[in-house]
């Protein structure tokens, strides 16, 4: 399984907190974007459109779903294709 | 402008239909649309409206071979956005369709209303791409002029040169067709109008195709509505202008009626941005339906709302099945043909419905294979049927659930409804 460089992380970390309007520390690998961060569907749509801008990658949709803590985002934006 | 709210008690007057204005993908005029409606026609084909490089899945619903000049005289066709010249050319369709002349309506207090989602924002692209291309400065100042939503509405009074109206335009998104149309029987039945000139109208922008592409709702090649494997919505645009009037007034001049508007119901339940909430979905059907006067097994055809998502279908369907039971009646999707026409969809919804009223049929739902089993009803799949119908209610419901919906009855000369 591809591993995400750790500037990667950051800047991934970096664009979740920007989205869901939290500090830096507010937000561990595992903390849940919905159950413990108020995130909905569209905010989660927001993440996935600023990290396919940012990486010049293509998330595909249904990836959506597994997409619910910094661990989960790391694993798809290092599995996802290059545009 | 009224008291009446919907349930309570409604106005004196009885209001009819009595002239349509169409430009849509499948059809301009109210001819052409009902043999595409009949023939189940599609109006889905390639964008060419906006650029759609990068994106995989480009169709949409546009209008072709409208010509604004072949309708609007009064007023310089440049100085009116797309959406606003749609409104305006379907005014004056539905004023000629309904046989009415705009100097018989100089003296007469009127409201027009048209709703919309998107107004003028077609026009706004082109002024970003301008932005971003070659900076503010080189904005089109003439464009600039049209973006205003508030000239859907007062456009067409402008062109038909109609002083004493109201004329609002109603931003309730893709159920503000039947909010206009809703508004339009209030001031008629109340008699705070002497005719209303309502519906709704959109343009298509890539500001809309794009945010429903990222949401994940545009289909790839067709809008498949209550199908199993239905993939989303397709983008459309045009614009259903309707003539409402007293039966008095109607019967007085002779017209031709398509059908009796007999109420409809409005709610707002404010729960999510985009998704629709069943629970409150059912409660405006009933308001619909007790503002109406009519029972639920009165019903004889549903136009849904349909957009051809998992998330509509089911939700629509499941409160239809909770209100109207054993009795559910046939619903179809308009939008399987037509796409979304955002605003406009839900007025051109009431036109099919008058249409199929007057002559007699059911439209398709086309582009369907297999019902999704959790959509429990009949969508009427692929070929118009024949039927007579007394009632049929018209659903439109939006984004952070503002939902409309209209009842429509057949009105026969012996004066003997429903």
């Amino acid at each position: 399984m591809p591993i995400l460089a750790e500037d990667r992380r950051s800047a991934v970390k970096e664009i979740v907190c920007d989205i869901l309007e939290l500090e830096e520390d507010e937000v561990t690998d595992t903390s849940l974007f919905i159950d413990d961060h108020g995130a909905d569907s569209l905010r989660a749509i927001e993440i996935l459109a600023s990290l396919e801008k940012e990486f010049g990658i293509t998330i595909d949709q249904s990836e959506l779903a597994q997409m619910v803590n910094l661990e989960a985002v790391y694993k798809v934006v290092a599995e996802a294709p290059a545009r | 402008m009224s008291s009446v709210r919907p349930g309570g008690v409604t106005g004196n007057r009885r209001v009819v239909l009595t002239g349509f204005g169409v430009i849509s993908s499948i059809g301009i005029g109210a001819e052409e649309f009902t043999e595409s409606l009949r023939a189940g026609r599609s109006g889905a084909s390639p964008i060419s409206l906006f650029d759609v490089e990068g994106f995989a899945h480009v169709n949409g619903c546009e209008v072709k071979g409208f010509d604004p000049e072949q309708w609007i005289s009064r007023t310089p066709v440049r100085e009116l956005g797309r959406a606003s010249r749609f409104a305006v050319a379907a005014a004056v369709m539905a004023l000629r369709d309904a046989g009415l002349d705009p100097a018989d309506l100089a003296g007469r207090r009127g409201l027009i209303s048209v709703g919309t989602t998107d107004g003028e924002s077609y026009e706004l692209d082109r002024l970003v791409a301008a932005e971003l291309a070659d900076g503010p400065e080189r904005m089109d100042p003439q464009i600039v002029r049209r973006v205003s939503a508030a000239r859907l509405s007062t456009a067409i009074a402008h062109e038909l040169d109609l002083t004493d109206v109201e004329a609002p335009t109603i931003a309730t998104a893709c159920s503000a067709g039947n909010y206009a149309i809703g508004y339009g029987f209030d001031a008629v039945s109340s008699g705070e109008a002497e005719y209303a000139l309502c519906g709704g109208a959109d343009a298509m922008c890539r500001k809309t195709f794009t945010g429903f592409y990222r949401l994940g709702t545009i289909a790839p090649e067709v809008c498949q509505p209550f199908d199993v494997d239905r993939k989303g919505i397709l983008t459309g645009e045009g614009a259903g202008l309707l003539v409402l009037e007293s039966l008095e007034s109607a019967l007085a001049r002779g017209a031709r009626i398509y059908a009796e508007v007999l109420g409809y119901g409005l709610n707002c339940d404010a729960f999510h941005q985009v998704a629709p909430k069943g629970d409150s979905v059912a409660q405006c059907m009933s308001l619909a339906l007790a503002n109406a006067g009519v029972k639920p097994a009165e019903v004889d055809l549903i136009s849904a709302h349909g957009t051809g998502t998992k998330a509509n279908d089911i939700t629509e369907a499941a409160a239809i099945r909770s209100v109207f039971g054993a009795d559910t009646p046939r619903t179809i999707s308009l939008k399987s043909m037509l796409g979304h026409t955002m605003g406009a969809a839900s007025a051109l919804g009431a036109i099919a419905c008058g249409l199929a009223i007057t002559h007699r049929f059911i439209p398709p739902t086309i582009n369907h294979r297999r019902t999704d089993p959790e959509c429990e009803i009949d969508c009427v799949p692929n070929q118009a049927v024949d039927a007579d119908l007394r009632v049929v209610q018209n659903n439109g419901l939006a984004f952070g659930g503002n939902n409309a919906i209209v009842i429509l009855g057949r009105y026969d000369r012996d004066g003997d409804i429903g």
